[in-house]
């Protein structure tokens, strides 16, 4: 079988991941050989694992190259990037990190790196999956991955919560983590009288300004420790200063879309999720992907019957509602995530492949496109021959409804704007979607002018 | 400035000592500040634990007492 070696995956020399067809396998190199006994034998593994908090992995084979070990872990039904998670995912995934570092500790362990892409989540649940992370703890030595963590997840979140959600796409810029002069540049000035900022951003920020000269080495340098103590406390006061940051989301226009009723009637919804529990038969997809979700009404149409499904949208307010929701049910099938589909996430990092693109991490079983054209073609001009070939390039199957001119809606977004949308017609709407894909089902949806289709892709 | 110069020589000492540290094989750069920083904060970190750890092992024993005082177990 073919071997595909991960683009994500070359900077630790303890390992590699690389696929077979959809089976991914981590590669274990020989020099990693002996952290790797103590990972399983202090039972941190065990401990992690059984906690939810690390992937599974199962030893599978050996390879006749000079590797150490191949293991095959768990798969995650699908990876998502910090840029894509709100700010309670973010959160999630910061106390997650310091969790597991505060178990390996106990077990004379420590994480190497704190990377933010070596979380995923699996529904609500945040989940560690680079299991080659952690090292053999040497006494009195500081974190190594300590401004990692500081970059990657603490200056994100302080922006983000203290300045203005939208910094989180700074993430997208900067793949290891935020610079932390940046970060300082950016907070405001009340970030100084909060201990666990001064210390972690602002002074870190400040310390990270010096570098060794020659002239200065002495061994008495060599007597300063960091001892366990100051160990866990670091972690403490790094867990306390999440903890404090909190972000109350404003009101936007979308979060409370379906509520308002200016779009449909009550009926108008029931007869929608009808139609659309109905196309599922027809489908039986294994993973749904919702643009324009809103916070997740209908993807839960889906996740509620078992089928992992992407709730995606554009708006943090809705993203972060949804994923609260998420939280409060615990539930296990639905992955709320921030994605601009006129803008969506691209392929970053070195040959721009480290983390792939949204539209190469599918495509998905199900799209669903419910109360979304009208926003694409009006409200961003995109001709309905681009939106037909972008969700042909990452959907088997689609459920889209239609919104026409003469619905409520449309006309609000037509009304302080020249109407030079004349292509903007059903007919044109299943002339073009035709050419892409085969129109299986379509029906209207009561008490409203909009149509559900529900398309099967071409070729 | 006085203590300024010293603070700058305090870390720059430091550095060199971690420059030549043996057994660090991560393959991350730890980032000089950072590994400064922490050595440098360290007591204060420490100190900060054992209050908390402290002042949480007081507020769980007046808690019980409280408890014990309050919700007496009933006997027979």
């Amino acid at each position: 079988m073919d071997r595909r070696e991960s683009a994500a995956s070359f900077r630790d020399p303890s390992g590699s991941v690389y696929y077979e067809g959809d089976v991914l396998y981590r590669r274990i190199n020989n020099c990693y050989k002996d952290d790797y006994a103590l990972f399983l034998d202090s039972g941190l593994y065990d401990d992690l694992v059984s906690a939810g908090l690390l992937i599974s992995h199962i030893e599978v084979k050996k390879e006749a190259e000079s590797s150490y070990k191949i293991i095959r872990p768990e798969l995650v039904p699908f990876i998502s990037y910090p840029y894509e998670w709100c700010f309670s995912q973010l959160k999630e995934a910061a106390l997650l990190t310091l969790k597991i570092q505060r178990l390996a500790l106990r077990r004379g362990m420590s994480l190497k790196d704190c990377s933010l892409y070596n979380i995923q989540f699996l529904g609500s649940k945040p989940v560690f999956i680079d299991t080659l992370s952690f090292e053999k703890h040497i006494d009195n030595r500081p974190w190594i991955a300590y401004g990692q963590f500081c970059r990657h997840f603490l200056g994100p979140l302080a922006l983000m919560g203290m300045v203005d959600i939208r910094l989180g796409q700074l993430l997208k810029s900067y793949i290891d983590g935020l610079p932390l002069d940046l970060a300082t540049s950016l907070l405001p000035y009340s970030g100084r009288f909060n201990i666990g900022l001064l210390l972690h951003i602002y002074m870190h920020s400040k310390a990270q300004k010096y570098s060794p000269d020659a002239s200065f080495v002495d061994n008495k340098t060599k007597n300063r420790k960091f001892g366990i103590d100051s160990f866990y406390g670091l972690i403490d006061n790094l867990e306390s200063t999440i903890q404090g940051i909190k972000w109350k989301p404003l009101k936007t226009s979308w979060a409370d879309y379906y509520s308002k009723k200016e779009s449909y009637s009550s009926q108008g919804v029931e007869h929608k999720k009808k139609i659309v529990e109905g196309m599922i038969g027809e489908v039986s997809p294994r993973l749904v992907c919702s643009l324009g979700a809103n916070t997740g009404l209908f993807s839960r149409i889906f996740s509620s019957r078992g089928i992992y499904t992407i709730s995606s949208d554009f708006d943090p307010v809705c993203v972060e509602g949804n994923y609260l929701y998420v939280l409060e049910y615990k539930e296990k099938d639905i992955l709320p995530l921030l994605l601009d589909v006129v803008n969506p996430s691209p392929g970053i990092g070195w040959e721009g492949e480290e983390r792939d693109s949204f539209i190469e991490r599918g495509p998905f079983d199900l799209v669903t496109a419910l109360a979304l054209i009208h926003h694409l073609a009006i409200s961003n001009n995109l001709p309905l021959r681009k939106i037909s070939s972008f969700l042909k390039n990452i959907s088997r199957t689609l459920i889209i409804e239609f919104v026409p001119k003469d619905d409520e809606m449309v006309k609000a977004m037509l009304i302080l704007r020249k109407d030079i949308f004349e292509d903007y017609t059903q007919d044109n709407f299943e002339r073009e979607f035709a050419k892409d894909f085969f129109i299986d089902q379509t029906v209207k949806v009561s008490d409203s002018k909009r149509v559900l289709y529900l398309m099967r892709r071409r070729g | 400035m006085r203590l300024k110069n010293g603070l700058k020589i305090v870390l720059l000492l430091i550095s060199f000592s971690l420059v030549f540290t043996s057994n660090a094989y991560a393959y991350l750069d730890p980032g000089t500040g950072s590994y400064f920083l922490q050595l440098l904060i360290a007591g204060l970190l420490g100190a900060l634990f054992f209050i908390k750890t402290f002042w949480r092992g007081i507020l769980r024993a007046v808690k019980d007492v409280f408890l014990k005082l309050f919700n007496p177990v009933k006997k027979d």
